[in-house]
């Protein structure tokens, strides 16, 4: 079963700045739309003067990601909160590998001593001349 | 009134210029000497070295290559074999394994690296019996071509 990642938005603007006109036309009339369609994400709007507003998601294994909305339309508000949904919270770097094994060798890793005969490894009693 | 240009008092002044700045060096943090501090020497670096990573890309699938192949000329040497004469014999078998999947059988699998060789060396032997010898099909044939419709 589907477990969304996206644990809490948080929409951080101020009632009055001029950049956070999208931010507030977004909360009256879009996000209750989205909070019902996306059921397990928790909006949170709290009001902050002086600063720019923005939207914080948290993910269920810890990352925090901010992001700008200032001057920024309902509709664009509402593309990048969906695509905020659908992300989990890993951090948006290269990937290395698309693989990863915590057991890599089932038979034994190589050592320079597998193919050599063991007489050179088992240390028993003396050997006896035969 | 219509005014065309604005006023003389007015300035349009870049006040995101350490931003812009740090965009650059934030690549460059890295790097040796002072063109990971000074501005005019990261750019240069930098440019630089997002061309050669861009063109090491084609680069990097030949050194790949080259480095499984020297890790299975190791392995097959530990039981016997070269290189040329175990990829041709298992190509004969049909056994498809690609450069990768052998080196890391070979490291992390050493005993599946081991069968394959034997079968790489009973195929070769079934080769030079076939081409030399009088015809008649040993036991337990390897070199039979199994056709899949």
């Amino acid at each position: 079963r589907y477990v969304r990642q996206l644990q809490r938005l948080q929409f951080l603007f101020s009632p009055t700045a001029a950049d956070a006109r999208g931010a507030r036309q977004f909360v009256e009339e879009a996000a209750q739309d989205f909070a019902r369609q996306h059921p397990d994400v928790v909006l949170y709007v709290s009001p902050r003067s002086g600063t720019a507003p923005l939207v914080r998601a948290e993910y269920l294994n810890g990352t925090v990601r901010e992001e700008l909305i200032a001057s920024k339309t309902s509709e664009e508000i509402v593309q990048l909160i969906t695509k905020l949904a659908n992300q989990s919270g890993l951090d948006i770097i290269r990937i290395r590998k698309p693989f990863h094994t915590d057991n890599p060798s089932v038979q034994g890793q190589w050592h320079p001593l597998t193919n050599k005969p063991s007489i050179l490894t088992v240390q028993g009693p003396r050997l006896q001349p035969q | 009134m219509v005014v065309l240009s604005a006023a003389r008092w007015l300035r349009s002044r870049l006040t995101d210029r350490f931003w812009r700045v740090q965009e650059v060096l934030k690549y460059a943090r890295h790097f040796r000497g002072r063109k990971n501090r000074c501005y005019k020497l990261a750019v240069r670096s930098v440019r630089r070295a997002f061309v050669r990573s861009t063109k090491a890309r084609r680069e990097k699938k030949r050194f790949l290559r080259a480095l499984w192949i020297t890790r299975i000329e190791a392995a097959s040497l530990e039981h016997g074999l070269k290189y040329p004469a175990f990829i041709s014999n298992l190509a004969k078998s049909q056994v498809e394994l690609n450069r990768k999947v052998l080196a890391d059988l070979a490291i992390y699998e050493p005993k599946t690296f081991k069968s394959l060789a034997a079968l790489a060396q009973r195929r070769r032997q079934e080769g030079f019996l076939a081409a030399l010898g009088d015809g008649k099909e040993p036991e337990g044939i390897f070199s039979r071509i199994v056709h899949h419709h």
